[in-house]
């Protein structure tokens, strides 16, 4: 192992004294520990207030950081001792950050977490025994290193397809370093995957804007919100400002409240704050929109009348029409759609329904309305994750020989009709760079642990939320705690040992960060402030609009206006709607112990899966509270307990994501059902995008309550007294 | 005269004398049951409040239900005899010493709750009033403070109330045997000589004691009531708890005594002291008490009922009809329908007879402290907040060692002290003792009320 | 000038995302029950978001009600506390000494609300999650009450650092972690001796009304009721 001589010396000087120390038998087992000489100058009680960058969806909230000294138990050389440190206490909102505007979400807040979980993994790790066992054994960074280089030296030059990233969806810069690394390399760009993606809707916009992203709602100024399932208070989009926009909508401006009108056919977060509540029939919703952009004027549309949407979307007919007049008289108006409605096969219809509502509407590019934020779409490879997995599995196409995994789990939340597993398994050398052991990283050969994101340069390039061209950036608000190493740090170095080295990559990463703001003066303003408005030449600020048009073009081939379900109604009567959960998402946030502990908004869960089901509809299949179902579609079955609700429609089975993990920390492993087990492998036909809302289930009861749904509320209802 | 005097002499005296291998298996069984209630507290000290089934909402449910409880039983000395003494019930002789020793060591298991309940028991004394460090007083607006000045006040009281009329007993004992035991009673005799002087002196005190202790158990169950009635909470907040917890006191005392002297008369052959007639009488007590219960639990359900209060319907639901109701209902058939149809009844008020409804009533009132704390803190004002409550191991192990220990206190005691004060029983009206069995009119006779 | 604390919630712009519950959670060092003591009842969330169903399918609303300490004017855990752990300062806040609590649990049960809470065991935090701790509040122990204290760590903060700078404290400079950390901003903090401040403006809307006023506890937060279409 080599040592700087600095280091070295710091680690003897100290040793020595704390041998003699040490040699003191106290009864106090720090004192047998030793003290590192700590690094940084610190105040002991003085908090400092740094930048940084929330790292849990891709909305790039800015927040502050507050840091404060204390006493940290660490290894350093194998050795354990104590360190005082700079240690990250509390994170904020950025007050003056675009996005998150001074305020932070449940799953921001709890990120914090993620730093000083028990179950962080620590050092790099060679696998030792069988491939999802967990059995690694430590070995240094420079030995991991070395050992990533070798694979990559082994399979340069094999193809495009040879070296594969799998990584999640957002713009940063960790991302095109990423990208750089294999276009140099000579590899496709980055597989980029969630479950809970917003391809298709970047589609829409590409078809009807000319923009392949997702929109920017200008909520604060707007009257009249109509959303098609989009969760945009809850768990969609950029929640933060999304918030901030609909809590000015609804007071910001005297005299006048504005309207929000959620259709969806289970109730979700944002539901709950809806003033009308609109159940439809799923995968209907661009009827309903057309309806009513019919009714406002649009031309092209008159086959959908008010009795036409009812017949098709079981909104009655005299609700459509009112809904219409709200729209037309609450103006401005803007409509959205995100979420179930386009994990469809027809979802790409869906989208471009809304956009042809938002059009009539006059929503495009006004106030109150839709706009785009200034940005540029990071590189996507060409093939999708299930095409990636059929290949390896098929042997088709050049063979992937080493995937590195980026802050993915798709073996979580993939169905199993893509086999992702089974296609992992056959790839000869798999590397994370994950933090966590989770149920993807533990099929991996290496694990070359990254820092957290409060312990290293991270950024992110925002694709809604705000109308400025902005990058989120800030520095490490804290040391490493453990034995990691920044990613971007280990991709460049490792670009520099390949047997061919790598030209033309950065210097360093933040060097990389530097640039990407375009240069010192941005780069002081963003060091500063956490955030930096950029205005480069290459960022697109224009809005190509085209008119609204009930046509939809630039589609490759015709595309499904109707929703198709999997499974056979008589046998799978019930449509299933898995959920993004407010405390887990897609299930990325579930090893943090105060988000297992959040209560669930509406179902008041803690450490639980619940399935919500109709009362009716329990009723009917002698479903009592909590009494354990079983869930199956015709690819898969999982076990919960029931939770009866009054806000889904009779019809609607749904279920939160983001348990069921089989490794995921011990507060996620093995700890309740994940729903994407049974969703059938149905995609949206453009995009590929997994259309997570096709699967049709049956319910079964199959026993009494075990104990296994836990509730902090007491009563559903505010005023109980009933006579039993 | 002495033939009796002798008799009784012998009689009263045989169980601090004569111990058999029953006693000493009995005490061995108890002390195994207490030690497992030791042990639970133990458990609950060194690990937390946690090993108990309380949650939020519901922070006091066994505990608390078992202070009331013990404290309740405690109410048994005094009614029987102080008041009786004090207007000059002759059939009270036979059994005040029976209720005051019930009454003390009810009163020692009740008044251990407040400390075991405490989250941090090694802090207990902070409840009383010292000059400290910290320089504040307790807060002399709690009713917990309320309850410890009541409750010691009573336990001294009662104590007083209890030793005062052993000591003519004690040197009796002293006289009559010689040893460790002679040596013992002479201490406790206080050099009693038995003069005028002193016989005067103890009457006054007695007459004094048995005067002041009365308004003194009122109050501590007054009080003890005010833990909830000054909560402003969904049927705590009662203007009835003061004179219903008093009655109900009473009411389980009286149960509690009937059932040790059952006991007792059995186990010590004490059928020639203790006759059917007291059980009647006690029986009689029993009833009318046991009808003050049903007349003030109707008051309170009525009115409840009647005002149609949002939130105390909820409570009043709970009890009624939903998850505690099983509970409910079994508490008004023991602690009314079965006593008050046994007890009118002459046939039925036999010895036996009034031993079975004791034991209803003992458990009824368990019950009815119960049914008053959990009900309610599990359904407070928000529904959101409701919870439920199930009793874990610890906290029904130290439940049943409560009753261990106040069986072993009095088999204790009953080794050491005549558990019938036999003084007493000489300076009767009709200290004549004709024959062993009388019959029934006889022994009314004898053991008449008016003096 | 002397303060006195206040706060108002605004539930027609509260969306139930709970991200004060999490905040809450970080400022003040409350411990994570687990499973299995979350399913005996024993999480400590010092701030609760209250839902409420109405109604049925379809026709089914949802309300949301963030629940915390009321700091009520006329408490009753103030007065049932037998060594005043639980009482009142001057300014408008109701304190919880740990130091003085030997857990006898009254105060809980005497609170409308249900806002207080009980360590049934000694917290523990697997490490090093504990690094997390602020330093500024203190770790509470096995038997004793806790409860929202309005961030009185960051309140002595604030009027240390004003008093330092000899100034007044600034409508909006001080925050407790829930109001802070809400996007919506549904949660408004501030001093109601100062008319000018936000607090004090929105406490006198129409649409406030306190929770349970009728209980008679005087408690301090004013709720803004949600409103219909306008």
């Amino acid at each position: 192992m080599s040592m700087d001589r600095r280091s070295f010396i710091k680690l003897t000087a100290v040793t020595g004294g704390a041998t003699a120390i040490a040699a003191c038998t106290t009864s106090n087992p720090e004192n047998q520990l030793i003290r590192f000489v700590p690094d940084e100058d610190l105040t002991p009680g003085i908090a400092e207030i740094k930048n940084g960058v929330c790292p849990i969806c891709r909305a790039g909230c800015g927040t502050t950081v507050r840091v404060m000294q204390g006493d940290a138990e660490v290894i350093r050389n194998g050795q354990h001792g104590v360190m005082t440190m700079s240690l990250a206490k509390k994170l904020e909102g950025n007050p003056s950050h675009p996005i998150s505007q001074g305020a932070l979400c449940p799953r921001g807040q709890a990120s914090i977490q993620a730093t000083y979980h028990p179950d962080r993994l620590i050092q790099p790790l060679k696998r030792r025994g069988a491939r999802g066992s967990g059995d690694y054994q430590p070995i240094t960074w420079d030995a991991a290193i070395a050992e990533l280089v070798t694979q990559l030296d082994n399979i340069a030059g094999s193809g495009p397809q040879g070296l594969a990233v799998l990584t999640r969806p957002g713009a940063s810069s960790r991302h095109d370093l990423f990208a750089l690394f294999l276009e140099k390399f000579g590899a496709q760009a980055p597989i980029a995957y969630e479950l809970f993606g917003d391809d298709v809707l970047r589609r829409a916009s590409a078809i009807s804007f000319g923009r392949e992203q997702v929109p920017t709602f200008d909520f604060a100024n707007a009257r009249a919100v109509i959303s098609f399932g989009a969760d945009f208070l809850g768990t969609w989009g950029s929640p933060v400002s999304q918030m901030a926009g609909y809590a000015k909508m609804r007071g910001g401006r005297p005299g006048i409240r504005g309207t929000l009108i959620q259709v969806e056919p289970r109730m979700s977060l944002t539901g709950a704050s809806a003033d009308e509540w609109v159940a439809i029939k799923p995968g209907t919703e661009a009827v309903l929109a057309f309806g009513l952009a019919n009714a406002l004027g649009a031309k092209g549309l008159a086959q959908y009348t008010p009795a036409e949407v009812e017949k098709q979307t079981g909104v009655k007919a005299a609700r459509v029409e009112r809904l219409a007049a709200m729209l037309a008289e609450m103006k401005p108006a803007v409509a959205i759609i995100a979420g179930a409605p386009l994990a469809q096969v027809n979802g790409l219809s869906q989208a471009l329904a809304v956009n042809v509502l938002n059009t009539t509407l006059g929503a495009i590019g006004a106030p109150g309305g839709l706009s785009f934020t200034p940005y540029v779409a990071p590189k996507r490879g060409a093939r999708s994750l299930q095409t990636l997995a059929s290949d390896v599995l098929s042997g088709k196409g050049t063979p992937v020989q080493a995937l590195l995994i980026d802050g993915a789990n798709p073996v979580h939340s993939t169905p199993p009709g893509w086999k992702v597993k089974d296609a992992l398994a056959k790839i000869p050398f798999i590397a994370s760079f994950g933090s966590f052991a989770d149920d993807t990283s533990v099929m991996a050969d290496l694990i070359l642990p990254d820092h957290s994101a409060l312990e290293s340069w991270t950024d992110s390039r925002p694709e809604s939320g705000t109308t400025k061209a902005i990058v989120s950036v800030a520095g490490p608000a804290m040391k490493p705690l453990h034995d990691t190493r920044a990613t971007s740090d280990v991709l460049l170095d490792v670009a520099k040992k390949l047997k061919k080295p790598l030209a033309g990559m950065p210097d360093s990463f933040d060097a990389m960060l530097q640039a990407s703001v375009g240069g010192d003066e941005p780069w002081g303003i963003a060091t500063k402030q956490g955030w930096v408005e950029v205005k480069s030449g290459t960022r697109d600020s224009g809005l190509g609009t085209r008119s609204g048009s009930p046509e939809p073009r630039g589609a490759s081939k015709p595309l499904p206006f109707t929703a198709a379900f999997d499974g056979e109604p008589g046998q799978y009567p019930f449509y299933f709607l898995p959920f993004s959960s407010q405390a887990f998402l897609d299930g990325s946030t579930a090893h943090l112990p105060w988000l297992q502990e959040m209560p669930d908004p509406m179902s008041t869960a803690m450490w639980s899966t619940w399935v919500e089901i109709n009362p009716q509809t329990a009723s009917k299949l002698g479903i009592g509270d909590a009494d354990m179902v079983e869930i199956a579609s015709a690819h898969g079955s999982i076990h919960a307990p029931a939770l009866i609700s009054p806000g889904i429609a009779p019809d609607v089975i749904a279920m939160p994501t983001g348990q069921g993990h089989e490794t995921f920390t011990r507060y996620a492993s093995g700890r309740g059902s994940n729903p994407v087990k049974v969703l059938a492998p149905v995609v949206e036909p453009e995009t590929g995008a997994l259309a997570w809302a096709a699967t049709r289930v049956k319910v079964t009861r199959i026993g009494e309550p075990k104990g296994e749904l836990i509730r902090y509320g007491g009563a559903l209802r505010e005023f109980e007294h009933h006579r039993g | 005269m002495s033939d009796y005097s002798t008799t009784l002499t012998n009689d009263l005296l045989r169980p601090l004398i004569q111990t058999s291998w029953r006693f000493w298996l009995l005490v061995v069984l108890l002390l195994g049951v207490v030690s497992l209630g030791i042990g639970a507290f133990a458990y609950q000290v060194n690990q937390g409040i946690g090993v108990w089934g309380l949650n939020w909402p519901v922070f006091w449910a066994f505990d608390i239900t078992n202070f009331v409880f013990w404290i309740g039983i405690s109410h048994a000395g005094t009614l029987i005899s102080a008041i009786l003494r004090l207007v000059n019930a002759e059939w009270r002789r036979p059994v005040t010493r029976c209720a005051e020793v019930i009454t003390v060591f009810a009163l020692m298991i009740g008044a251990m709750f407040p400390i075991v309940h405490l989250g941090r028991p090694w802090l207990f004394f902070w409840l009383m009033p010292y000059p400290t460090e910290r320089q504040i007083w307790p807060n002399f607006r709690s009713p917990l403070v309320w309850d410890f000045f009541a409750i010691s006040t009573y336990l001294t009281g009662s104590s007083l109330f209890l030793f005062l009329p052993t000591i003519p007993d004690f040197a009796l004992v002293r006289d009559k045997t010689t040893g460790w035991r002679h040596r013992f009673y002479a201490i406790l005799a206080l050099g009693w000589t038995g003069t005028t002087k002193q016989w005067h002196r103890l009457e006054s005190a007695m007459q004094i004691m048995a005067i002041a202790i009365v308004p003194v158990a009122v109050s501590v169950h007054t009080i003890v009531s005010f833990d909830f009635s000054m909560a402003p909470v969904p049927m705590w907040h009662s203007t009835i708890f003061g004179p219903y917890f008093v009655a109900g006191a009473i009411f389980s005392g009286i149960a509690a005594l009937i059932i040790a002297m059952a006991a007792l008369r059995k186990f010590l052959h004490l059928e020639k002291y203790l006759h059917p007639v007291h059980f009647e009488n006690l029986g009689k007590l029993l009833l009318m008490m046991s009808l003050l219960w049903g007349y003030f639990v109707f008051a309170e359900r009525l009115t409840t009922w009647y005002g149609n209060e949002p939130s105390e319907m909820t409570t009043f639901w709970q009890t009624q009809r939903l998850s505690f109701a099983p509970l409910y209902w079994t508490m008004v058939t023991v602690n009314f329908i079965l006593p008050v149809t046994i007890l009118s009844f002459k046939k039925l008020r036999t010895i036996t007879g009034c031993v079975i409804a004791s034991f209803g009533v003992v458990l009824g009132m368990w019950l009815e402290r119960f049914l008053i704390i959990v009900p309610t803190l599990s359904h407070k004002y928000l529904s959101y907040s409701w919870g439920s409550y199930r009793p874990r191991t610890p906290e029904i192990l130290l439940l049943v060692a409560t009753f261990g220990a106040m069986v072993l206190f009095y088999v204790l005691f009953s080794k050491l002290v005549p558990i019938i004060s036999i003084w007493e029983m000489k300076i009767g009206q009709h200290p004549q003792l004709a024959h062993e069995h009388q019959t029934a009119d006889e022994a009314s006779t004898m053991w008449r009320t008016q003096p | 000038m002397s303060h006195r604390w206040g706060m108002v919630v605004d539930l027609d712009t509260c969306t139930g995302c709970e991200a004060c519950v999490v905040a809450c959670h970080a400022e003040n060092n409350i411990a994570t029950a687990g499973p299995d003591e979350a399913a005996r009842g024993r999480a400590m969330h010092w701030l609760r978001v209250e839902r409420y169903w109405e109604g049925e399918y379809p026709e089914a609303k949802l309300k949301f009600r963030p629940v915390l300490c009321q700091q009520c004017d006329a408490a009753p855990c103030e007065s049932v506390c037998p060594t005043y752990a639980s009482h009142h300062t001057d300014e408008g806040l109701n304190a919880q000494v740990y130091n003085r609590c030997i857990g006898t649990r009254y105060c809980a049960n005497a609170c409308p609300y249900n806002v207080r809470f009980f360590n049934f065991f000694n917290p523990t935090w697997d490490k090093p999650l504990n690094l997390q701790f602020n330093p500024d509040v203190s770790v509470r122990e096995v038997g004793v009450m806790e409860k929202c204290t309005f961030c009185v760590q960051r309140i002595k903060a604030a009027e240390i650092t004003a008093d330092a700078e000899k100034r007044e404290l600034k409508d909006g400079e001080l925050k407790p972690a829930c109001a802070q950390s809400c996007p919506a901003t549904a949660i408004v903090f501030g001093d109601l001796n100062d008319p000018e401040s936000k607090v004090s403006q929105l406490y006198g809307s129409g649409r406030g009304e306190k929770l349970l006023e009728e209980v008679g506890a005087q408690p301090k937060i004013v709720y803004l009721k949600r409103q219909a279409t306008a």
